[in-house]
């Protein structure tokens, strides 16, 4: 898949960078920029990016692969993050986890058939006191169970509930 | 300047020395992966920790300037329980391949295993992180992920030295790994200095991989002949073999040693090494066809040319000087020039030459043509045989053809040799035979030998006293320094 930057990204990326002291600070946020605009972090993304900032490329992979919500792959209309750290453990994500498996048909880091979900688990999403957490895209959604998980997808699916932004 | 105490032992350091450069100083060994002296401060491998007075914690010895005052210990429990400590952590995820393992026997990992751990590992073989072994990566490289302990001394080579940043840690935590762009090759030039600074197996070579147990490996210091720069270097050999070269960092001219020179000792055993002559083109032995260049020689005699060479050492160059001072020929050249310098900012001079500098005191000393004369005569038709060595003959190449001169050639390997020789006569390499050299910056540099040349091979200025002889003529020579001394007489 080809991608390419446009102009309002270029704009976008110039208005950044000039926050900032370095150029190399401007990255995350663009990374963030280019995924929300692309769906993920294409190769190609990458280059352009180390290209626009003046990095060489291996830096920009190397903090596109340290941090985990940055996505490699295109992902699903939604993308369900499950918290599986300790608090949300023990207020019983595991079994969210094997609900939405069952669910959706689909195993961690896959998207379902009809390309509307991706499933991953993830790191501490700081909300332990509303645990059990899941963010989808850049909403949160807390203190869940089986029942309203069942109820969220089906809002998502029928385009109830838009996931909102931070 | 800061006072400082190491192990009981004081000196005073300049500003702005590191505790580790301190203790170097002061003849303190203190263990380090990550750092080395060419390379930026990382301080990643902890392996250095020391205990400093007043301060809490352990520090890093190689990220911690000395201050006045310091009083630093490198022999405490605290310390050696640190070291332990670090290199368990290194050692978990570490495969153990030692038996299959280029770096074994030079190895970071092993050596301080065995002088400060020795502890028995406490993680089970099964549970160790699985990552990508043996990935070719560019011309030269092996990467072994597996072994990797993450130092970071490639990844600061390739951003500080060649400034080309192919390589990063990728991932995170146990899953970090170091690795370029995908599809794309490791080859700035100067990648097998990664084999050399990696402190473990994780970069080896693929051109000395599986040849030689390093333990076996018996070390010559030499000069690298690749071009101008005239490195210095160490040939490592076993048997009568040459395996590699790698550099002997100095002040004046080397820390590293470019991929193009550390391939030069390749000559030595190439396919197309001469050990015999060859007459037209045909092989025949090396008396023979000394006899025929003999024959050639006495043919022409004074319409005979001599030609010296700067990829020819000092020595080789004033044997070719006696023989045209014998033939009483005024037809010979030691002039050349080129443009010298460093061209890529690192190492590689714009003179792809070893010895344009010696050549021209060989000049300064024995006379001659400028080569322009010398190459204007030759096309003349003036001259009816020139003696050379067969890379600077090359250079005459349309001279040759206009002024139809025969030629007389010596030569290391058949590749070298021009089109058109009349005869051609093998001489023992620069790694069989001394010879001195004089690099881009002026400094006279002589090349040891490592191996024994092929049988009936000898140094150019030998074979030169063996075809004079067979000509009539006596060059005195029982030596290669005899050759430098009689050109002064």
């Amino acid at each position: 898949m080809s991608f390419k930057i446009t102009e309002e990204f270029r704009a976008k990326a110039d208005k950044l960078r000039a926050r900032y002291p370095r150029p190399d600070a401007a990255l995350i946020p663009l990374l963030h920029e280019l995924q929300r605009e692309a769906g993920y972090v294409p190769e190609e993304g990458m280059d352009e990016l180390a290209r626009l900032l003046g990095l060489p490329y291996s830096r920009v992979k190397a903090v596109v692969t340290f941090y985990t919500m940055f996505d490699r792959e295109p992902v699903g209309k939604y993308h369900l993050q499950l918290c599986r750290n300790i608090s949300c453990h023990m207020a019983g994500a595991p079994d969210l986890l094997a609900h939405l498996k069952r669910a959706l048909g689909i195993d961690e880091g896959e998207t379902t058939k009809d390309g509307l979900f991706t499933l991953s688990t993830v790191e501490c999403l700081g909300a332990c006191g509303s645990a059990p957490v899941m963010q989808v895209n850049d909403g949160y959604f807390e203190k869940l169970d089986t029942a309203k998980l069942d109820a969220l997808l089906d809002d998502l699916r029928h385009g109830r509930v838009v996931p909102g932004g931070r | 300047m800061p006072k400082i105490t190491i192990d009981g032992k004081t000196a005073e350091v300049a500003k702005g020395t590191t505790v580790l450069e301190a203790a170097q100083q002061l003849g303190v060994y203190v263990p380090r992966y990550c750092y080395h002296p060419k390379l930026p401060i990382s301080g990643n491998c902890r392996m250095c920790l020391v205990e400093v007075e007043k301060s809490p914690k352990l520090l890093t010895a190689c990220s911690t300037e000395a201050a006045d005052g310091m009083v630093v210990r490198t022999d405490t429990d605290k310390v050696k329980t640190a070291r332990r400590d670090v290199l368990e952590y290194l050692l978990i995820n570490h495969p153990l391949d030692c038996p299959i393992c280029d770096q074994a026997g030079e190895c970071g990992l092993q050596d301080y295993y065995m002088e400060y751990s020795r502890a028995k590992s406490r993680f089970p073989n099964e549970d160790k992180v699985r990552r990508q072994k043996r990935r070719a990566l560019g011309p030269h490289l092996v990467l072994d992920n597996e072994r990797c302990i993450l130092c970071t001394r490639c990844v600061r080579f390739c951003s500080e030295v060649t400034k080309t940043s192919e390589l990063e840690v990728m991932g995170r935590g146990d899953r970090s790994y170091i690795d370029l762009k995908e599809g794309k090759a490791l080859d700035n030039g100067y990648t097998l200095n990664l084999a050399d600074i990696c402190p473990v197996g994780a970069w080896t070579s693929r051109d000395f991989r599986f040849k030689q147990r390093v333990w076996f490996l018996k070390k010559t210091p030499t000069v690298c002949l690749g071009c101008a720069t005239g490195c210095l270097v160490e040939a490592h050999h076993n048997k009568n073999t040459i395996y590699r070269l790698s550099p002997r960092p100095n002040a004046e001219t080397n820390t590293w040693l470019c991929d193009r020179g550390r391939m030069t000792y390749k000559s030595v055993s190439a396919g197309d090494r001469l050990v015999k002559g060859i007459v037209k083109n045909g092989l025949i032995e090396l008396e023979p066809a000394l006899r025929e260049a003999a024959a050639r020689l006495d043919e022409a005699r004074d319409a005979a040319a001599v030609l010296g060479s700067p990829w020819l050492s000092v020595e080789d160059n004033s044997a070719l000087a006696l023989l045209a001072r014998a033939l009483k020929t005024e037809n010979y050249s030691f002039d050349f020039s080129a443009e010298q310098g460093i061209k890529d900012g690192i190492l590689i001079n714009k003179d792809p030459a070893p010895n344009t500098a010696g050549a021209r005191q060989v000049k300064a000393a024995a006379g001659g043509l400028s080569f322009s004369d010398f190459a204007k005569r030759a096309a003349s038709g003036r001259i009816k045989l020139i003696v050379a060595e067969a890379r600077a003959a090359a250079a005459l190449k349309d001279e040759l053809k206009a002024g139809g001169a025969a030629l007389v050639v010596f030569a290391v390997n058949r590749g070298e040799v021009p089109e058109g020789a009349q005869t051609t006569l093998p001489y023992a390499s620069y790694f069989e035979t001394q010879g001195t050299f004089v690099n881009y910056q002026g400094f006279s540099r002589r090349t040891r030998p490592s191996v024994e040349p092929p049988e009936g091979v000898r140094p150019l200025w030998a074979m030169l006293t063996s075809l004079a002889s067979y000509s009539g003529l006596s060059l005195g020579l029982n030596s290669g320094d005899d050759a430098i001394r009689g050109i002064k007489k």
